[in-house]
Parts: C-alpha cells; structure tokens; sequence
C-alpha cells in the first residue's frame, strides 16, 4: 500500500499537506507527532473513512476510490477511538459484527468457527455473552479488537487504541498489537502518543508534524535524540533498554 | 446454546404481543357492536374495520420509522415526530390544498392529494433533516432542540395558512384538513398499505444494513457499508412513513417515543427486523387498547392524543434526566 | 474611554425610543377603518374618534406593555439561571399561567379579570420556581438542554391543561388564552397588563442584585447578597409580568427568549446597561409583528402567536446555529462537545 502527495484541508487550513510514504508490508508502522500534526486524519483517509481532497493512496495496485468498500472490507480493518455503541449488544454479537463483509447477516458455520477463533484469541470466553456497555474500558477495547481479528484483514490500522486505558491495559494491548503482526501475520498501523509503546513495539515509526512528514524509518532511525527534540520541540534523552531506544522526557 | 434460548424469549414475547394486539382488536370490534342485530352489527363493523386498519397502519408506520431513526442518528430518545416531521406533514398537506384551492380536483381526489404530498413531502423533508443533521454535527442535543422548534415552526404556519384560507371558520376547515384519532383517513388505506410494503420491499438491503449501522458510521464504512448512499435511502423511507401515519391519524409526537424504546426495553436485541416488528406490535396493541378505552369509558370526550403527550412527554423527560448514558 | 462607551450606550438606546415612538404613531393608524388625523384633532364626536379611544390606543399599550414585559421576564430569568435559553417559553412559565387560567374557568366559571389573574399568578410563579429548582438541583452539563427540558415540562402541563379542559368542556373558552391575539383587546378588558409597568420598573431597580446572582451563589454570598431571596424575588416577578400577558393577550412565545439574546449580542450581559433596550427592542418586535398580523389578510387579523411564531422560530434557530459554531466566544454555553458518552 502505498500513499502520494496526499492533501487534505478543514475550512482552508491544510491538516494534511503533501504526504506520500509506502506501508512495510507485514510489519507494525506507528505513525506519532504532536497534537494535530494530521496523523488520524492520515490514517482516516487510507481507511476511506475520511475523504481526501488530492493525492493517490493505492492499495494493492488499485486507487481505494476504486475499490468497492464491501471487498475493501475483507482487506483492511480500521478501529478508531469513539466506539459507543448504543445498542444492547453482546460480544459475541459485536465479533459477529466482523464477518459482516463475508456473509451479510447470514453467519456459516465458517464464520462462527472464525468467532470463536477470534474471541478466544483476545481471551474474551467469559465475557461473549455479556453486553459490551458493562464491560470495563480494557475489555471492551479488547472485544473491538476481536471483531478486528474476525475481520481477517491483512491489514488493520488503530487509532490510538491504548487511549483511555491504564498501563496494565495499554501494555497488554501492545502486545497484543506485536502478536497481530507476528504470529497472525498483519500489517499493524497504529496512530500513538506513547512514543514508548511506539518505540518498543513497531518496526517503523512515521514522525508527522505539521501535516508533513518529518521523519520515515526503523525505529532505530526515528527515534533519536536530535530527532524527537526537534518534533517535540521538548528536551529528550535516550536510553536503551532490551535493545530498544527509549525516550525520556520532562 | 444462549442464542437459541434468547430467540425462544423473543417468541414468547412476539407471541404474547400478537395475542394481546388480537385480543384488542376483537374488543375493539365487538364490544357494544349491537350483536344482536345483523343490521346494525354490519353498520358497526363497516365504521369499526378501516378504523382499525388505519390505527394497524399507523402504529407500524410509527413504530418502524422510530426505531429505524433511532438507530440511524444512534440515540435513543430523538425520533422523528419529535423533530416536527408530523408537523410538516400537516403543513405540506394544508399548503398544497392552500395554493390549488380546496374544490380543485387535487385536492378532492384523497389519494391523489396525498400521492402529491407525498412527493413534496420526501423531497423537503430530506432535505431539511439532512441539513439540520449536517450542520449540528450530528450532536444530538442541538437537534432535539432545533427539531422540536422546527414543529412549532411548521405548526405556526399552517395555522396562518388555515386562517388565511378561511378566517371566519377556522376549526371546521383545519378539522377537514388534519385527521386525528376520532376522525381517520380511511380513504387512504389501500393506497397506503401499497407504499409500506413498497418502501419495506426496496429498503430490505438498507434494513439488513442497520444493524451494523447501529455500530456507528466509521464501523459501518469499516466493515464496508455505503454509509451515506444508505442512511439517505432509509432517511426517505423514516420520512414517508411518518407521512403516512400523520395523513392517517394526525400528528401524534410521542408515541414513536414510547413504543420504540418499550419495544428496545422488552426485546433487548439490535436486530432491527425484531425491534420494528416488536415496536409495531406494541404500537397496535397502545393505539387500539387506547382507542377502545377512548371510545367507551371516555365516550369520545379526550382524544387520545391528549394521553400521549402527558405520558410520553415525562416519559421523554425520564429518559433525557435520568438514562443519560444511553442519550 | 469609560464616556465613550456611555456615549454610544445612550446613542442605541435613543434610537430604539425614538423608531419605537414613530412606529406607535403610525400603528395607531393602521386598521380596518381608516382614521384620518384631521377628523381626530377636529371632530370629538367622530365614531373615527371613538374607535380610537376605545380599540387603537388600548391596543398600542396592550403591544407596548406586553413587548416590554415580556422581553424582560425573559431577560431576569436568563440572568438568574445561568443560561440563555431560559424564557418564559422555555421556562414552563407561559404553559403554568395557562393552566391557572384553566383552574379559574373549572373552579371560578364566573370569575373577573382579576380572579382568573390570581390563579395565573399562583400557578405561573409555582412552574417557574419548580422548573429553576429543579434545573439547580440536576445541574446540566449541557446548556441546551435546559430549554429542552423546559420546553418538555412545558408540553406536559400543556396536555394536563387540555385533558381537563376536554373533561370539563371549556376548551373553547381556553382556546384564546393559548394563542395571543390583540384582537380582543379594547378599552375595559386589557388593563390589567399594566401590571406590568411597575414591574418592569421594580425590576430596574433591582437589576444589579440580578446580576449578581447571575453570577453564582458563592459569588452573592461573598457580597452579601441573600441569594435565595433575589432569586426568587427576580423568578416571581418574571412570572407575573408572564402571567398578566397571558391573562389578557394569551401566550406570546419567544419574545422573551429572544430580543435578550439579540440585544445582548450588541449590548452584553451587564443588565443595567441592557434592560432599557431590551424593553425597547421588545415592545418594538411586537408592534412590528402586530401590524404585520393586522395587514395580511385585511379586513381580519392573524393572531400576532401566528407572526411571532414564525419569525421567532426562524430567528431561534439561527441563533442556536451561530452559537453552535461560535461556541463559548459568543455567549455563555456549557460543554459545547458532545454530552453523551456511551
């Protein structure tokens, strides 16, 4: 997939200005930078969610226009920040949810076996039958994430998804992220704060700032001292910690 | 093993419903029908069964756009009634009458009239909710608000049409001119019925869609849903629909209220083919329950409109104070 | 800079007065029969002359009290809630004073002006104290949902009203306090709305401690004003200069919500400064919406409720878009975001 002197403007300001980079297949991208610097609107246009006032975002050969969204829907799966649902639903109701782009309201045996998968996947056996509007902030991020799972995309993209949780959920839910790319093979793109979470658990890190890409590499690359201090603009030090460059600031 | 024993629950309440909305309409026909007499038990049923129909029509026509609309803007307690879409019936129906004049033929011709309004109503209508949708932002607090200003809006100038049309007689006129529960639209039955299954025929790939709407625009697109191309088509339907209940029975601006969120209460589902089901059930057995208690007890005296907003209007205020969470 | 400002504050004011002075004139002359100003200044005994005294000049100051009263109710009760939605509309105050009307018609058939007042009074001034209770006590996050709330509570007393009004048979007496219409105001049946004068006055006097319990209880309590007192003190009069419009002229919506807002767009929030235009933009809005409702369909009247219904809804709508973009710079509003978490 990739993405070409993307634009988009709110109101004649430009949110997003010129942007073109390609997403490493089969790897965890993180794309991070100050308050808007234009990385959610970024990853709402890949996702089609947000229309894109210029540029070509390509996605296996096709333009995304292109693509009709019920099959985009087998191939990428966005969840972004605001999930409230209204309804009285229950988690399984809301994996379920997932297969929709496959078989409609319809479920086969198939999608129920790709349900099951997903839920015990995310450890959610004992909650599939409570009503997601009394589960806890963790385990309601972690339903979404099974619905993702049995989307069966190659591609998934989260919008922040360790906002509003605690360090305990936040950590878990990176490394959740990890497994997604390692062991089910995902091409993860994720939109974070944490440059720590960033830093330790992607491949790739996508600096924004201004609506512009500031820096585009391995981790090891981006996140410097010179590098974030001038994203920042906030002191930095670095250290390292199982061989990955952590950031300390104040 | 859950799913199985939740769906037994929703027959037994399906079942329960049907029987109680069969029960009423026996009661509504037969009690104090004049039995007895063939003649006048005959006369008895001729008034009594498009009557019923009509509150059957209605109350589907009601309950369906409520819960349909619901889920659209993703909130419980804004329907369309409230948002003056009744209101504007009225006053799409008195201004087509008010500038072809009320002995042309349009206006003589009841299933031409409202095939007429009908038409005016679908293209204004989505036009303004759109709008107003659009420039809120979808926050529901402000389109709650603007809508229930946007009926007293519609309402004002209908009245001023009514006075204008005929200054001296003006309740004989808008008595002509707005049905209500004692004095229903029954020439319109058929013609009415045709549409609803229309409109169900052609929106039965939008219905389906709902549930996953229910999860929220971004999910929908998500899980690759035409957001837009969709809403607006069941936006239409809501429209029609509430334009064929309040051609039939006038505007009622509760009821949606009370039996879309009775029947979310009682079926705890999100699936929209139970729920519209269910609040047209519930729908039917108010309406026609209510009527015979109307007609019977109260001999005509309170329409039972006036029930309706009492009830529903602090039903409404429970909802807004008290449910905020599902607000 | 301070005179500057006075300077232009006076200037405003002197401008309203003086367009509200020509309008009144010219409305005096706006009618069914024509009225020629030689003949009223020649000929005493003229029926012109008569139906000048009797039907014309009542009405001129039915329109004036009820503009100035109405604005002003609306602008107190803005300013000791907190919030600029509240009105006499969207207060529960006018469906109250209805309501009281409906008991005097069940209880008192034969009642004066005065009796059916009474009971308006009693029960407007009860509404309004249970409605600002009550928005008090829940506290809103949301500014906009007080007027919903009271728009609703509103809806509700109306149907109580109807329902006893249908169980009793006295819809059609009831039916002309609903809609207001100076067509029935002549010389012996109106003036009871000048009740209103002195309270818009009483209010004058008071408008500082208004405002300074418009700025919170802690706020009058480290200045040493009692603020229940004035609050209810400042709620009761709003209610009975509502009151005494309904009883006369029947409900007349938005007025008070509105002409607060657009003066205060000009003026700001210091009710001193306000109250005067706003009594004048008031009794202005009126008079124009009234003579807009005798001339459109001459030689009947709409009801002025119809006009006013109209534009005033328009312009309700309109404002609550600009506040809606314009957020807290425009005016005071709560969380402007979304309320409702899921």
């Amino acid at each position: 997939m990739n993405v070409c002197d993307l634009i988009k403007k709110y109101d004649g300001k430009t949110v997003v200005d010129t942007v073109s980079f390609t997403i490493p297949k089969g790897k965890v991208l993180s794309l991070i930078g100050p308050n808007g610097a234009g990385k959610s609107t970024v990853m709402g246009m890949i996702s089609r969610l947000i229309a894109k006032d210029s540029g070509v975002i390509r996605f296996e050969g096709k333009d995304i226009g292109k693509w009709k969204s019920r099959e985009l829907a087998k191939k990428l799966a966005i969840l972004t920040q605001h999930n409230n649902v209204q309804m009285k639903l229950t988690v399984r109701e809301l994996v379920a949810f997932g297969r929709f782009p496959y078989s409609g309201s319809r479920l086969t045996k198939e999608d129920e076996k790709m349900i099951d998968q997903a839920i015990s996947y995310m450890e959610l056996e004992d909650f599939q039958d409570r009503f997601i509007d009394e589960l806890s902030g963790g385990q309601r991020q972690r339903a979404y994430i099974a619905m993702v799972i049995a989307q069966d995309t190659e591609y998934v993209l989260l919008d922040e998804p360790t906002n509003n949780l605690d360090i305990y959920h936040a950590s878990n839910m990176m490394r959740t992220v990890r497994k997604l790319c390692d062991e089910l093979g995902k091409t993860v793109i994720l939109v974070l704060h944490e440059i720590n979470y960033a830093a330790f658990y992607s491949d790739y890190i996508c600096a924004f700032v201004d609506g512009k890409i500031a820096k585009f590499g391995t981790v090891e690359e981006v996140v410097t001292k010179e590098n974030l201090s001038e994203i920042y603009k906030v002191d930095f030090e670095i250290i390292e910690i199982n061989n990955k460059p952590l950031s300390v600031y104040y | 093993m859950v799913k199985s024993k939740t769906y037994r629950g929703y027959g037994k309440i399906f079942f329960g419903l049907t029987a109680l909305v069969l029960a009423a309409s026996a009661a509504y026909l037969l009690v104090d029908s004049k039995m007895y007499n063939p003649r006048l038990f005959e006369f008895a049923l001729k008034l009594r069964i498009p009557t019923l129909l009509v509150m059957m029509i209605a109350a589907f026509a009601i309950g369906g756009a409520s819960i349909v609309f619901q889920s659209i803007i993703n909130n419980r307690i804004v329907t369309p009634c409230l948002l003056g879409m009744n209101s504007m019936y009225s006053l799409v129906h008195t201004a087509v009458v008010f500038f072809v004049g009320s002995g042309s033929v349009i206006a003589v011709n009841t299933n031409l009239s409202f095939a007429i309004d009908l038409v005016i109503m679908g293209i204004t209508a989505t036009f303004i909710y759109g709008y107003l949708f659009q420039k809120t932002n979808h926050n529901v607090l402000y389109v709650l608000l603007i809508g229930t200003v946007l009926s007293s809006f519609f309402g004002s100038i209908q009245s001023t049409l009514v006075r204008v049309m005929d200054p001296n007689e003006y309740d004989t006129l808008l008595v002509s001119l707005v049905a209500d529960f004692n004095n229903v639209n029954s020439g319109i039955i058929l013609f009415s019925l045709l549409l609803l299954a229309a409109l169900v025929f052609f929106l039965r790939k939008d219905l389906a869609l709902l549930d996953v709407i229910t999860l929220g625009k971004d999910q929908a697109i998500n899980l690759g849903v035409d957001y837009d191309r969709t809403v607006r088509r069941l936006l239409l339907g809501v429209v029609l629909c509430i334009a064929v209940a309040t051609a039939m029975v006038g505007p009622v601006s509760f009821l949606g209220l009370i039996i879309a969120n009775i029947a979310r209460q009682m079926l705890k589902t999100y699936r929209h083919i139970w729920l519209i089901a269910g609040a047209a059930l519930v729908g039917m057995a108010a309406i026609i329950a209510g009527q015979l208690i109307m007609e019977h007890v109260f001999s005509f005296a309170v329409p039972i409109s006036t029930f309706i907003t009492i009830g529903g209007g602090i039903y409404f205020l429970y909802l807004l104070l008290f449910k905020k969470g599902e607000c | 800079m301070i005179r500057r400002i006075y300077g232009k504050s006076w200037f405003s004011t002197a401008i309203l007065a003086g367009l509200l002075l020509v309008v009144s004139f010219v409305s005096l002359f706006v009618g069914v029969v024509d009225i020629d100003i030689n003949t009223l200044l020649t000929d005493r005994n003229a029926r012109e002359f008569e139906i000048f005294l009797l039907s014309r000049i009542p009405r001129l100051l039915a329109i004036l009290c009820t503009g100035t009263g109405m604005s002003v109710a609306g602008l107190i009760m803005q300013q000791l809630c907190m919030n600029k939605f509240v009105s006499p509309t969207t207060g529960a105050t006018i469906s109250s004073a209805q309501f009281g009307i409906l008991l005097s018609l069940i209880f008192m058939p034969n009642a004066s002006m005065w009796g059916r007042t009474l009971f308006s009074f009693t029960m407007s001034i009860c509404g309004t104290w249970i409605f600002v209770w009550f928005i008090q006590k829940i506290q809103f996050k949301d500014a906009v949902l007080v007027p919903l709330v009271g728009i609703m509570f509103g809806n509700v007393i109306g149907g109580v009203t109807n329902f006893l009004a249908y169980k009793f048979e006295v819809t059609q007496q009831l039916s002309s306090f609903l809609v207001g219409s100076f067509a029935l105001v002549i010389k012996g049946n109106y003036e009871l709305v000048y009740l209103a004068a002195p309270l818009v006055v009483l209010a004058f006097i008071y408008a500082n401690h208004f405002n300074i319990v418009g700025m919170g209880k802690d706020f009058a309590g480290n200045l040493g004003v009692n603020y229940k007192l004035v609050l209810f003190l400042g709620l009761t009069i709003a209610a009975m200069i509502t009151a005494s419009v309904v009883t006369v002229v029947g409900a007349i919506s938005y007025i008070g919500l509105l002409v607060p807002n657009i003066v205060a767009m000009f003026r700001g929030d210091k009710i001193r400064g306000t109250l005067v235009d706003t009594a004048l933009f008031g009794a202005l809005f009126v008079l124009v919406a009234d003579m807009i409702a005798r001339t459109v369909i001459m030689p009947y009247e709409l009801p002025i409720e119809l006009i006013i219904g109209i534009v005033g809804s328009i312009l309700f709508i309109g404002l609550l878009l600009y506040k809606l973009k314009n957020g807290r710079k425009a005016i005071r509003l709560g969380r402007k975001e979304r309320n409702c978490h899921g």
